[in-house]
């Protein structure tokens, strides 16, 4: 069985030459069956957020696996009520959680590979 | 007035091509000119969100256009102009009576397209009761279709749910059929014994929109089956599936990029005018009876893993 408590990881979450352009990707970190965040890859940087909408306790923001931004790809859109954040600092510019933020996943790169920075806690409600 | 419920709902999307493939996967009918529609006809129609033809959208970014309801008959057509016309402008066009709402909320009014269903409920055996099936005659069959049969209800963030609740019931007609103190009343029009078809939360301004939509499905199985092939398909299950208290439906809801909620609802309780409504606190003991989440599928086994089989 996993363990639920928070904890270091001892393995990247990908390598950043998989991550798409300019598009979402989730992960689930402490395999708990469900993405617990996602990042977005725009040239160098990597933007990572945990998969909480602000809105709601625990709300995930995707519409489908993996879709976390809106039509355009210019901003991170909750696919709950339509909530857009932008992608750079996580601040929800329109929707029932304006002016709050996703909350950021510390990470680093490191020989080409994306790793969290720190203890990671679950993200699933149960 | 005659009202039966929501007929078809209209959205401005900003990505169409991922709203339309939701909308299939979710079980509906594409007929053409982007509508989809349920067993009954009952539609959610697709615009991108700059199209010409859309009412302006609200502030809030809320992707949901316009609410049409459907009625039985021109009679109460009639009386619904000749009512809402006392205090504001009504645009007839095409057989639609169109206008906002007192929270603000673009609404028509149109002879109901509801087709009338001659379908099964889901049939089931339970000890003590006549059989639901005849002998032989299997229940899970994993290639039923599934299709949502008919949209059942909307529920809206609203500013002030008073003043919402008050339009509906006072220039409307509905009735109260239970309600969450603070949050808002389940409603249910004239022609309808559906629990609600309208519900409403109260919210700050900025939130005004759409909280989720529902449509009905055959019972518990169907949707069970619906939203797990959702859930294999990769979409977000967001609550459920479960059962509410109030209404008694069976729930599951996902997200969706029409920035909605949409919900499968199955087996919601009827009701006429003799019920008097209850009143509860908004929050989880209230808002279910009980709540599951999908997991991965799973099967028992005989020994455990590595342990071999029958002996030699």
């Amino acid at each position: 069985m996993s363990n639920w408590a928070a904890r270091e990881l001892d393995r990247p979450l990908c390598r950043v030459a998989d991550l798409p352009e300019g598009q979402s990707v989730g992960f689930d970190p402490l395999d708990e069956g469900r993405d617990t965040m996602f990042v977005v890859r725009k040239g160098d940087t990597v933007h990572a957020w945990r998969n909480l909408c602000p809105h709601y306790d625990r709300a995930r923001m995707a519409w489908k696996k993996d879709e976390f931004l809106n039509g355009d790809r210019s901003r991170i859109m909750c696919a709950a009520h339509g909530a857009l954040f932008r992608i750079e600092d996580g601040v929800c510019e329109i929707g029932p959680c304006v002016g709050q933020s996703l909350t950021p996943v510390p990470v680093r790169l490191h020989d080409g590979a994306l790793w969290i920075v720190g203890e990671y806690a679950p993200g699933f409600r149960r | 007035m005659r009202i039966i419920g929501p007929d078809e709902l209209i959205f401005g999307v900003d990505n169409l091509e991922a709203s339309r493939a939701f909308l299939v996967d979710y079980g509906l009918t594409d007929v053409g000119n982007d509508t989809f529609e349920a067993l009954d006809g009952t539609a959610i129609t697709l615009r991108a969100r700059d199209d010409a033809s859309l009412p302006a959208a609200l502030e809030t970014g809320s992707m949901l256009r316009r609410t049409i309801w459907g009625v039985e008959d021109q009679a109460s057509l009639d009386a619904i102009e000749t009512e809402l016309s006392k205090d504001r402008e009504i645009v007839k066009n095409d057989g639609q009576l169109l206008t906002k709402d007192d929270a603000g909320f673009e609404i028509g009014f149109q002879l109901t397209r509801r087709r009338p269903l001659d379908l099964p409920a889901e049939m089931i055996n339970s000890p003590g009761a006549k059989p639901g099936r005849a002998p032989n005659e299997i229940a899970a069959n994993e290639d039923a279709e599934a299709k949502p049969r008919s949209l059942s209800h909307i529920v809206y963030f609203v500013p002030d749910m008073d003043v919402m609740a008050n339009f509906y019931i006072d220039r409307l007609q509905f009735v109260i059929t239970d309600k969450f103190t603070n949050t808002g009343p389940f409603l249910r029009p004239q022609a309808n014994n559906d629990h609600h078809v309208l519900f409403m939360i109260q919210t700050p301004p900025y939130m005004q929109g759409l909280e989720h939509l529902a449509f009905h499905m055959q019972g518990p199985t169907e949707l069970m089956l619906a939203g797990s092939r959702m859930v294999k398909k990769g979409y977000e299950s967001f609550w459920g599936p479960g059962r509410h208290k109030f209404g008694s439906n069976w729930f599951w809801y996902f997200n969706s990029p029409l920035g909605t909620h949409v919900e499968y609802d199955a087996d919601m309780d009827h009701h006429d005018g003799d019920w008097i409504h209850r009143e509860g606190p908004m929050g989880p003991e209230q808002a279910q009876m009980f709540l599951f989440e999908n997991v991965e599928k799973w099967a028992p086994g005989g020994p455990p893993p590595g342990k071999g089989g029958k002996p030699e």
